[in-house]
């Protein structure tokens, strides 16, 4: 009887201690309160992003600065990805060289200090002082502060400084109030930044801010790079909003009356570039093959499941000099075959792949795992190719730096942000140009160097988006390189948030518009 | 003992000396490097010129073993260097993360302790009993079912279905720390509940517990005052291996419940390439393995005072 009385004894001592451990009771609701209060859950801040704390002069910290609402740009992009002016009023281009841009006279930074052009001024020249990008981005030699207006002379002709400073680096800061040691900033925008770590950062409402009262009180945006865990925080209902959902999750919650979901196209890319220097690559018959057995519809609707836009060029259809603005060859494997076979590569051994001067029409597929959609994409093409007589052997590694740099591939295809600054030319410098440092397939055409020097010199918007259109219009015909999709990117909030939308740019979420009304 | 402990510590500085090197070594011979990660992630990309300009300004540009020099003459005075991807100070930041690794640590090896000891004495005494039986099946269960699984599994229940604690760590006081102690005290408790049941076991099957048995001894005494005193052993020895590792941090139940401590750390600073911080956690862990087993062998002493300490010898 002691003995069981003693058992018992132990196994109520271990139920009320694991118990107590549990905490078994109360719900995890968050309080009610007066003031409203925004969780949001993201992928996109922390280490691995390169954008801890909010200091816009470094990496890209600026991100996290203008998108959680802290810090603002002298201009901005509009759904269209068209310029419109921010904590600028307008700005006249003097002369090739120099852009003269006058300032909102009603704004003032968080600490209640006013935005002057002197402030401007000194945010600029410590950003080309300090930054990794931006002194060569916006190659300025001199500026000068007049009032509420800053005059800015360029090193070179540059007809898109103004969209340059756009860039989220932009953000104009206070510098007197500096950098703090956890990485703070005193900025313009609706919201001041409390407290800043490494995976959090809590913010509140600017209550004198110049476009008006925040209608959200705090936010907290937390990072989670867990997909499982961000998923399901959204579905317990911890955070009201977030983004960078795995795309069997996002599933959850479209169509669901309980979420909504904002999504736009953006111009993340996912392009194959074509080694000239290759054998088989030279062959313009099977680049025009290649290009015409992508099944890129197949590849957004199935394996993206609908989170991409099948691409014709490398910008997409929300940029005037993108979409449908650029044709590419249609999906035909018929046609890909005739293609092949009037060239000369016939399946003459019956193994399914094309010979010529016996060798195998195989091609080298180099891509990299770290964007999870390249190794689907390899997996696609080297369905579909087959169907052609390509034989493809992907070689999806994270060391495809070496295998660049041996020249090992026929194909290099990757993930690619080609107007981050709302503007063709840095995509068309950066990857068709001679010498350009993306351009892994080295190619060439002289029209396209001579079209690129012309956009770089062109400051009339219009006709540099005609010569967009023909600068990608000959990459696409030369088949020099083939674009798959552009991704799409998801926001998912509970249905009572208002005022969060996803941009093209992907540099603004958090704004003075924010709102939860349920 | 003082010698011996002074001895132990003293030791610390080869064992450090060899382990970043190698760790150094290591993470050069990698494909990659600090500047490439810095950028590559961040979407868009920087000219070649760029990316040089940054690996001079970090030092990346210099031979081998000029880095690891420059490193090593920092940590001699103080001064661990600043995360290459952050722009902070290493040393601040790993401490930043460490009370929450501590008290995870703690949280999990306790319940750890208070399930398997009491179960594995149950199923030892119970032998072949329904007890015994169903401790076994419920510790091979444990033990088969991987962290992740096991965690996503809480969450799902606890968390979604029953609202008790929430999803992500760090964010409801206690009550945050209740799924990630759970996660790892099921797979910890499922191992040493089966360890103390075989030691409990064979304990009980030693002459001396016969003969205090036929003395008329009673079984709880044998049982608590010797046998259990005897099983200590093998016990501490285990969650001694298991506190280091923990103290190491858990990458993967720190990155599902967002628990905020340094395993996490650990794995960011890996993929990003970060050596500063790669470093300081390559010396915590040659800290914590020389601390726990240091600490495991004196307390081997107390518990058997026939094993010497080495200066006893």
């Amino acid at each position: 009887m002691k003995k069981k009385s003693k058992a018992l004894a132990l196994v109520l001592t271990i139920a009320m201690t694991v118990g107590l451990l549990s905490g078994c009771g109360s719900s995890t609701a968050s309080e009610s309160t007066a003031e409203k209060v925004f969780n949001y859950g993201t992928v996109a801040y922390g280490v691995a992003n390169s954008n801890v704390g909010l200091n816009p002069h470094e990496a890209y910290s600026g991100w996290s600065t203008v998108r959680y609402g802290v810090g603002e740009t002298l201009f901005k992009f509009n759904e269209a990805m068209e310029l419109e002016p921010w904590l600028a009023t307008d700005f006249e281009q003097v002369d090739e060289y120099t852009v003269k841009i006058n300032l909102r006279d009603d704004v003032n930074f968080s600490n209640g200090k006013k935005m002057t052009g002197d402030a401007v001024k000194a945010c600029l020249e410590n950003l080309i002082a300090v930054h990794d990008r931006a002194p060569k981005d916006l190659q300025i030699k001199t500026i000068t502060a007049d009032g509420q207006s800053i005059t800015i002379t360029s090193a070179i002709k540059s007809p898109v400084l103004v969209n340059y400073l756009c860039d989220p680096y932009g953000a104009i800061i206070d510098m007197e109030a500096g950098v703090t040691t956890d990485k703070n900033v005193v900025g313009t925008g609706p919201y001041v930044a409390k407290t800043v770590t490494d995976t959090e950062i809590n913010l509140e409402a600017n209550t004198d801010y110049w476009g008006g009262t925040p209608k959200v009180a705090k936010v907290n945006v937390k990072s989670i790079t867990d997909g499982d865990t961000l998923t399901m925080a959204m579905q317990s209902g911890e955070i009201d909003a977030t983004q960078g959902l795995p795309y069997a999750s996002l599933e959850l919650f479209q169509d669901n009356g309980d979420y909504t979901v904002s999504s736009t196209n953006t111009s993340r890319v996912y392009q194959a570039a074509l080694n000239y220097k290759s054998a088989v690559i030279q062959d313009d018959a099977v680049r025009k093959a290649m290009a015409m057995s992508m099944n890129k519809e197949g590849f957004t609707t199935v394996l993206l499941q609908g989170n991409g836009v099948p691409a014709e060029g490398p910008f997409p259809e929300n940029f005037s000099f993108g979409g449908d603005a650029v044709k590419a060859a249609a999906y035909d494997i018929e046609g890909a075959k005739a293609v092949l076979e009037a060239a000369g590569w016939v399946d003459s051994n019956g193994d399914g792949i094309r010979e010529k001067d016996g060798k195998d029409l195989s091609i080298n597929w180099l891509t990299y795992t770290s964007r999870q959609e390249l190794p689907l994409l390899a997996e696609s093409v080297q369905a579909s190719y087959k169907e052609a007589g390509m034989d493809v052997r992907v070689n999806a590694t994270d060391s495809y730096k070496d295998f660049l740099k041996a020249g090992d591939y026929d194909v290099f295809a990757n993930a690619f942000v080609t107007a981050p600054t709302g503007d063709p030319q840095y995509y068309f410098t950066t990857h068709v140009v001679d010498g350009s440092d993306y351009n892994r397939g080295f190619y060439h055409n002289d029209k396209v160097e001579q079209l690129v020097e012309q956009l770089r010199n062109e400051f009339d918007t219009n006709k540099r988006s005609d010569l967009a259109v023909q600068i990608a219009q000959q990459v696409v015909d030369d088949n020099a390189y083939i674009y798959a999709s552009n991704l799409k990117m998801s926001f998912v909030m509970k249905k009572g948030v208002t005022g969060f939308t996803a941009h093209p740019s992907d540099y603004y979420e958090i704004t003075a518009n924010l709102d939860i009304t349920e | 003992m003082r010698k011996y402990i002074g001895k132990r510590l003293l030791q610390l500085i080869p064992i450090i000396l060899g382990i970043t090197l190698l760790s150094f070594a290591l993470m050069q011979s990698a494909v990659g490097d600090a500047v490439d990660a810095l950028y590559d992630n961040a979407g868009g990309g920087v000219s070649e010129e760029v990316k040089a300009e940054k690996r001079a300004e970090l030092g990346l540009d210099q031979p081998f073993i000029v880095q690891y020099t420059t490193w090593l003459g920092g940590v001699a005075t103080g001064d661990m260097g600043t995360s290459y991807i952050s722009g902070k100070p290493v040393f601040e930041t790993f401490i930043s993360k460490l009370p929450a690794t501590i008290y995870l640590t703690l949280t999990s090896i306790l319940l750890t302790i208070m399930i398997s000891i009491p179960f594995g004495i149950l199923a030892a005494v119970k032998q072949n009993g329904i007890w015994d039986y169903i401790i076994r099946v419920m510790s091979f269960m444990g033990n088969s079912l991987p962290g992740f699984f096991v965690s996503l599994l809480l969450i799902y229940v606890f968390a979604l279905n029953l609202k008790l604690f929430p999803v992500m760590g760090n964010s409801e006081g206690w009550k945050s720390i209740v799924l990630p102690t759970l996660t790892l005290a099921i797979a910890m408790a499922a191992k040493y509940t089966r360890q103390v049941r075989a030691t409990i076991l064979e304990e009980l099957n030693k002459d001396y517990v016969m003969g205090a048995k036929a003395r008329g001894v009673k079984e709880s005494s044998i049982l608590y005052a010797s046998v259990l005193k005897s099983s200590m052993l093998a016990i501490v020895t285990l969650l001694a291996l298991s506190i280091g590792s923990l103290l190491g941090g858990t990458a993967i139940v720190e990155s599902i419940f967002m628990w905020d401590g340094v395993g996490k750390l650990a794995v960011d600073a890996i993929m990003m390439r970060d050596y500063p911080m790669i470093q300081a956690y390559v010396i915590w862990m040659a800290l914590i393995y020389v601390m726990v087993n240091l600490i495991t062998d004196i307390l081997y002493h107390y518990l058997d005072p026939r094993i010497r300490l080495e200066q006893e010898g």
